[in-house]
């Protein structure tokens, strides 16, 4: 019984992998880092499991669980040296060079992005993941008004980041 | 904002860059222990709980013979075992509500919750340890000097108020000790999780 969960878990999981390293790759800045958020949201995910009805998605319900362990349960190892925050102004001088290639001001768009708080982060994950603000509003355990001023004040912050 | 709908589509191209881990890898992470904040608070919690059971054992009359303590600090003994169990309870019950498939906001007052139960009991426990032991260090130096009525005799208001003031004193700096160790410990724990909450709490205004 316990091996026929365990394998479905891990199945399922391992097709829907992606949502994870997507969340580990906005909350940590290194492989290392990266590794231990995954693995602490897959016991995480693991430990939920036996209450998952099956009822809801698998990856929806692995949303919420995941973006939980990353913003509240996961801590940040010190082992890990952290990556310098980037000089904003290093941002202007850079944005000012590389202007129309899309590409760098991608990469910009991701170090910005890096630069927000806990939260601004899951609002914008939720976003990029195409979720309509209802669904943004109930994992976060916000109003939808109030999911929607937030975004609107995170574009305006990465649009402040990249041109100052 | 245009950027972040250019970003959007980016970041669909991307995931084919994600790393992509084997059925093996995921199996053996299932089978690690966490170590998340909420585990770390679960034990620290225990411990708290289990100080005062071991302040309960301390205070308790038949323990420590060797210092008659008077009659009322047994009484707080007795008392505070059903208090330590009304707080263990309400810790568990507290604890057993903490579910990752609620909102995050709800996960975060759950886990303050939680917390906010074990902070009222060592408070609790704290300003009545700090009581007794005031009344137990008077107690005992009293004793020493040959019991109540001795005392009393040769006591002048002086006396009285040097025993009185060097037993608070005393207790204040091992109470302050205790309560810097513990909001340390606290703070390192609950400060990531505050500061979210904070900024959860910043856009309902």
């Amino acid at each position: 019984m316990t091996q026929d969960l365990e394998h479905k878990f891990v199945s399922e999981l391992e097709a829907n992998q992606n949502i994870v390293h997507k969340i580990c790759k906005i909350y940590t800045d290194c492989p290392d880092a990266h590794k231990d958020l995954f693995q602490e949201i897959t016991i995480q995910l693991w430990k939920a499991y036996p209450k998952f009805r099956g009822d809801a998605k698998f990856s929806t319900w692995m949303y919420r669980i995941a973006l939980n362990t990353a913003i509240t349960l996961y801590r940040k190892s010190k082992r890990h040296v952290p990556t310098n925050k980037l000089d904003p102004v290093i941002y202007k001088v850079k944005a000012v060079d590389y202007d129309d290639t899309e590409e760098q001001q991608l990469a910009l768009m991701y170090e910005a992005i890096k630069q927000l708080n806990d939260i601004e982060k899951a609002l914008v994950f939720l976003y990029l993941e195409d979720k309509n603000y209802y669904e943004i509003s109930e994992t976060m355990g916000i109003t939808e008004i109030n999911a929607r001023v937030k975004m609107n004040r995170i574009k305006k912050k990465l649009k402040n980041i990249l041109n100052p | 904002m245009k950027e972040l709908d250019l970003l959007k589509k980016d970041w669909k191209k991307r995931e084919k860059n994600l790393p992509k881990l084997s059925y093996e890898d995921i199996y053996k992470m299932i089978l690690k222990k966490s170590s998340s904040s909420v585990r770390w608070i679960f034990y620290i919690s225990l411990l708290e709980l289990g100080l005062g059971l071991l302040i309960i054992l301390f205070y308790h009359p038949n323990i420590g013979k060797q210092i008659q303590l008077p009659g009322f600090i047994d009484f707080f003994s007795y008392i505070s075992i059903p208090v330590l169990l009304y707080f263990a309870y309400r810790f568990f019950q507290n604890y057993r509500n903490i579910s990752t498939t609620s909102s995050v906001k709800d996960l975060l007052e759950s886990i303050m919750k939680a917390r906010r139960t074990v902070r009222l009991y060592i408070i609790l426990n704290l300003v009545l340890g700090g009581l007794a032991s005031i009344i137990t260090f008077i107690y005992v130096y009293v004793d020493q000097q040959g019991g109540w009525n001795i005392f009393v005799q040769k006591a002048q208001i002086k006396d009285y108020l040097i025993i009185f003031v060097v037993a608070v004193i005393a207790t204040l700096i091992v109470l302050a000790a205790l309560l810097g160790i513990y909001l340390l410990l606290y703070g390192f724990l609950m400060r990531r999780l505050k500061l979210n909450y904070k900024e959860l709490k910043k856009m309902e205004v």
